[in-house]
């Protein structure tokens, strides 16, 4: 019996000590977490695996510069593809690329884009988001390839208008959307895979499609596996093990693990998004006085953090738009580390520091609750990190960590002093919700409740300008307005690291929330 | 019988009632909802939060839901997952398959381990001196740890074994899917082997001190067939019962030891749901977990009622 | 013939000092703990263990061996007053229903079940979530799901001791019911009680530490041994002494007080 067991046992041993390496047959790609839909207008996670099968008229691509995609080309003023409208409207003409067809053989075309537009016009059923096309008021189709896009205002972030696709109207004309299971588990698309199985809670797994626009030869490989692990922890193991090839998205504490592994490559690149503290200045109202807001951002050693807690992982930023994005203005004012400035501002300021060490005006102590995100175990250690360095400056933060879904309607709701975390933001600058003095919750994103006229013109003007040389200008204006007024606590930026197999080629990454698979049409796995 | 059948049956139905008003409250009143993960992207405005609130239902009064929920509930329609628009009926049972399979065979493997043990170490002092140990050891350990630690060690360090997940994708056959099933089946059958095979001997060595055994070895029965003729069917009645009790205690070892290993099972659904305050996926979880342990908690007791006549109640 | 082994008194001895130690040493972390219990020292993040730091340095370069005993407090202090309040619960409810009988005992065996069908650690899970968890709500979570098995044996107990002589011979005597209740029958529960009272012990701090492994549990910069082992999972293969020793922490005290659980039930069923 004993030796029946024993000999079981060696045989599993044998069996799973030869797990494949990645290959143009199979790459296995460990993924965080299980999509929701594979409608890309419907979900609210990342796009990834929507990606290799529905394509956008436009992608971005790992420098955050819009390519087309389905689009011929891409609309601006300059070539006539956008025309502003004597009635302040403006249209925009989308060209699109001939001889694509969807999976099942039906020509893509412009009445595709027009559909997609009046569904999400419309909005009888659960899109995520209809950003951009509440401003538009018709689409005409000129012809089979070519689709007018009437905009009832000047809209500056029109090239992202159609960056999740377009929804297939043959398949879906007439049909409540939300209840299409057969679109939103295995969608229509026209890229390079398509949905061939979906284990729920296991893994999402995609082939290739015979005749890709692009040409027979691509894709090179022929199916890849999405494998649900939520714990990063065993994911990691899975990479370490061989279980998995790909891991997208590394957390920054795990990138020390993997360094060494042999055969995997860490690919790199700067994020979109940026780390701060925001300093909610109507539920803390000492965090109006723009000298304690300087004061508290001398204090923070960010080099320290940066190469202490993140490994040197990420770097240093000092404002919203982020280097990769053609509006980033790199001269703002900066806030280094001095925590004997910190001290003058705050005396000047008049909080002074009692005899405990604390620093207190008329009776009030200086005293904040940070919220972060539970489960971050970078964020919780930065979190009490810069707890300690205020402290050494006489401000007293206590930290307190929210699950997930529990910090949202809590910022939401404006109902906290400070919260650490970062904006993830699309490929376009616009910066208006998060900084315009009426985008206040529920309006926008502006939790900081910072209330600056000057800006606020700024921003709204920079949102009007469809030419991007001006609309820049605008935005680098108020990106040093921002400097100065620091309404936040700039930290450093979101590096986005995704770990890959050494044998794959033309894996490049993505800054943006495009996501590291917008060229997966290209990848291939060659030999050593 | 049959009455007292019908009597317990009775008894259970309001206390499922109760347990579903708590549990609906409890979920409904944590902070965040299905529309809190949407807040996150910049683009997501009022007006959609609006909008989707209102195609969710979740405008309604809450009592309104709840009735609306309970109604629906009892007729079999579970309503649909707020994370992912199918039927919460669909997505539990497509998970059922993993879960029963994880639990079945922990179960099986604990039960095994634990009537030999606990037999063993009834009659034979030096092996329950390590059994003792061993046992208290076993139902000490942190069920996540373990798993941790085994995964370090048998994975990742020895690599003999997968770390996690159900079967390997190009592997694929009977083999791989048991060589899965190793490391999550000893850590959720590890404790229980540990708890049950105490009990057992406990219960062993009280029926061997009765006097009735006494009379049967003094009749001249041979030790072995004093345990396993007269003890063991004496014993085997409670253990079956604390065994059958044990089962909503194997459903939370079962989300532990699911969320460890990426088991692809009902347990990480749970998490997954509460991660996302999927209400009608949570209400279905913890309802049929309540429902399947009152079952067993029934057969039970059912069971000590027609095979032991001193429970019986005098009326 | 077999006999009963006799309850090892080396091993009783060695858990109960182990127990008492650990409850000094908890009691006076502040001046025992070589270093402050939240001191960063970024420069010396991740460090193995050595002279200066017994059990290493975490991720922030704080000392390991000062956040595991005051981590002693959290989690001894979760486990000893969650199980005081699961026996406080649970024999009210078992003594109540195991001696009035009828309809009360129906109905507190009713709720005791419903309690019992609901998986625990899910429910806990969502309690958590809800109620915002600090460590006194932990206390309150954990003894509020723990007192349903000791509500059965007391019961049981009781049910077994309401029929025997003396608590006739009292009752005949003209002696009221609470009277009986607190000078007969409970002193008869008293060796099943402080048993489950000993295992609920192990169990609540085996509960802290998986709530607090699913990030629920007792939150940072409070440590707990639960949540050190939580924060340790990420570095399990690089910094193994990040989750070894409170893991080694957990085990051992939970080890102890069913060690002592089982030989305080060995010696009450000895001597009865």
């Amino acid at each position: 019996m004993r030796r029946l067991v024993l000999g079981m046992f060696l045989s599993l041993v044998a069996c799973t000590k030869g797990t494949a390496g990645a290959s143009n047959d199979l790459l296995i790609v460990g993924y965080d977490r299980e999509p929701d839909t594979m409608n890309r207008y419907a979900t609210h996670i990342l796009e990834d695996i929507q990606t290799c099968v529905v394509e956008g008229l436009v992608t971005t691509d790992e420098k955050m510069n819009v390519v087309p995609m389905l689009a011929a080309s891409l609309p601006t003023l300059a070539n006539g593809g956008v025309v502003l409208r004597k009635d302040g409207g403006m249209d925009v003409t989308w060209k699109l690329r001939p001889n694509v067809r969807w999976h099942d053989g039906h020509p893509h075309t412009s009445a595709d884009v027009k559909f997609t537009a009046d569904a999400m016009i419309k909005g009888d059923w659960k899109p995520e988001s209809t950003d951009g096309f509440d401003r538009i008021a018709s689409v005409d189709t000129p012809d089979a390839l070519t689709a007018v896009v009437h905009y009832k205002e000047a809209y500056a972030p029109y090239l992202l208008q159609f960056l999740r696709g377009t929804l297939p109207r043959h398949q879906l004309e007439g049909r409540d959307i939300d209840k299409a299971t057969d679109y939103n588990r295995s969608p229509l698309g026209t890229g390079p895979y398509r949905v061939a199985e979906w284990k729920t809670g296991e893994y999402v797994l995609l082939e290739r499609v015979p005749h890709y626009w692009r040409g027979d030869a691509y894709p090179r490989i022929e199916k890849i596996l999405f494998r649900f692990v939520t714990n990063a922890t065993t994911r990691i193991n899975q990479l370490k093990t061989g279980e998995v090839h790909l891991v997208a998205l590394v957390p920054w504490d795990k990138v020390r693990e993997i360094r060494t592994l042999p055969g995997i490559r860490l690919n790199q690149v700067l994020g979109n998004g940026y780390e701060h503290v925001t300093l909610n200045e109507k539920h803390f109202p000492p965090f109006a006085d723009v000298r304690v807001r300087r004061a508290l951002a001398h204090a923070i050693d960010r080099d320290l953090l940066v190469r202490s807690i993140l490994d040197g992982l990420v770097s240093t930023v000092n404002g919203p738009i982020q280097p990769l994005s053609w509006a980033y203005e790199p001269n703002v004012a900066t806030y280094e580390f001095n925590p004997a400035t910190s001290n003058a501002l705050l005396d000047g300021a008049g909080w002074m520091r009692g005899a405990d060490g604390k620093r207190r005006k008329d009776g009030k102590p200086l005293a904040f609750t940070l919220i972060t995100q539970a489960g971050f175990t970078i964020r919780e250690n930065v979190a009490q990190a810069i707890q300690r360095e205020l402290a050494d400056v006489g401000v007293d933060m206590q930290i307190k960590l929210l699950d997930g879904t529990a910090i949202s309607p809590v910022w939401f709701s404006g109902a906290f002093d400070a919260m650490l975390h970062w904006w993830q933001s699309g490929a376009d600058p616009e910066i208006t919700t998060f900084f315009a003095a009426d985008k206040t919750p529920p309006a926008g994103r502006n939790i900081d409740y910072l209330n600056d006229a000057a800006l606020t013109t700024l921003l709204y003007e920079s949102d009007r300008t469809v030419d991007q040389t001006k609309r820049r200008e605008l935005l680098q204006r108020a990106q040093r307005r921002v400097g100065e007024l620091v309404p936040e606590l700039y930290l450093y930026n979101t590096s986005k690291i995704d770990a890959v197999p050494t044998t794959l080629r033309n894996f490049k990454g993505n800054p943006s929330n495009a996501g590291p698979f917008w060229n997966v049409y290209e990848w291939e796995i060659t030999a050593k | 019988m049959l009455t007292f059948f019908l009597r317990r049956v009775a008894q259970t139905a309001p206390m499922l009632i109760v347990v579903s008003l708590v549990v609906f409250a409890l979920i409904h009143a944590a902070p965040g909802g299905p529309l809190a993960l949407y807040l996150d992207n910049p683009n997501v405005r009022p007006q959609d939060i609006e909008r989707l609130r209102r195609q969710m239902g979740l405008d309604r009064p809450l009592a309104m839901q709840y009735v609306a929920w309970a109604a629906a509930f009892v007729r079999g329609e579970w309503g649909y997952s707020y994370a992912d628009g199918r039927p919460v009926m669909d997505r539990l049972l497509e998970r059922v398959p993993a879960t029963l399979q994880l639990v079945g065979i922990s179960t099986v493997l604990a039960l095994a381990v634990s009537l030999v043990v606990g037999l063993v170490s009834a009659v034979q002092r030096g092996i329950d001196r390590v059994a003792t140990v061993g046992a208290v050891a076993g139902i000490s350990l942190p069920v996540f740890w373990l798993g941790l630690v085994l995964q370090l060690v048998f994975a990742n360090l020895l690599g003999w074994l997968p770390s996690s997940g159900r079967m390997t994708f190009t592997g694929g056959g009977a083999i791989d899917r048991m060589a899965h099933l190793v490391l999550p089946v000893v850590v959720l059958a590890a404790a229980h082997a540990a708890g049950w095979s105490r009990y057992l001997r406990g219960s062993l060595r009280e029926v061997l001190a009765q006097p009735f055994i006494s009379a049967a070895r003094a009749r001249g029965v041979s030790e072995r067939q004093l345990v396993t003729r007269h003890a063991l069917r004496n014993a085997l009645l409670p253990f079956a019962t604390v065994v059958l009790l044990d089962a909503s205690i194997m459903a939370s070892g079962a989300v532990v030891t699911e969320s460890v290993f990426a088991w692809p099972g009902v347990g990480s659904l749970f998490t997954e749901a509460l991660a996302k305050r999927d209400y009608t996926v949570l209400m279905a979880f913890l309802m049929c977990g309540a429902i399947a342990v009152a079952t067993l908690s029934l057969v039970a007791d059912v069971a000590v009622h027609v095979l032991d006549p001193r429970t019986r109640e005098p009326s | 013939m077999i006999t009963r082994a006799p309850p090892s008194r080396r091993g009783t001895l060695a858990a109960a000092t182990v127990l008492v130690i650990l409850l000094i040493v908890a009691a006076a972390a502040p001046i025992v703990a070589p270093y402050g219990m939240d001191v960063l020292d970024l420069a010396r993040r991740r460090g193995a263990p050595s002279l200066h730091h017994w059990f290493g340095t975490d991720e922030l370069g704080r000392d390991v061996l000062t956040r595991i005993l005051f981590g002693a407090r959290v989690s001894l202090a979760i486990g000893l007053v969650s199980a005081g309040l699961s026996a406080a619960i649970g024999v009210t409810v078992g003594a109540m229903a195991g001696y009035a009988g009828g309809v009360l005992d129906a109905v507190c065996m009713r709720f005791t079940d419903a309690m019992l069908s609901v998986p625990r650690l899910p429910l806990l899970m969502i309690a958590a979530a809800v109620l915002d968890p600090g460590v006194t709500l932990l206390i309150l979570l954990v003894g509020a799901v723990g007192w349903m098995e000791m509500a059965r044996v007391v019961r049981a107990d009781v049910q077994s001791i309401a029929v025997r002589d003396f608590v006739t011979a009292a009752r005949a005597a003209g002696a009221r019911s609470p009277r009986i209740l607190l000078h007969h029958v409970l002193p008869g529960v008293l060796p099943t009680a402080s048993v489950a009272l000993t295992l609920a012990v192990g169990r609540g701090i085996l509960i802290e530490s998986a709530l607090s492994f699913f990030g629920v549990g007792v939150q940072p910069p409070t440590a707990s041994w639960g949540n050190m082992l939580y924060q340790a999972q990420t570095t399990m293969s690089s910094q193994p002494w990040l989750g070894v020793f409170p893991g080694a922490f957990i085990f051992v005290t939970v080890l102890c007080c069913n060690v002592l659980g089982d030989s305080i039930a060995q010696r009450s069923t000895a001597g009865r």
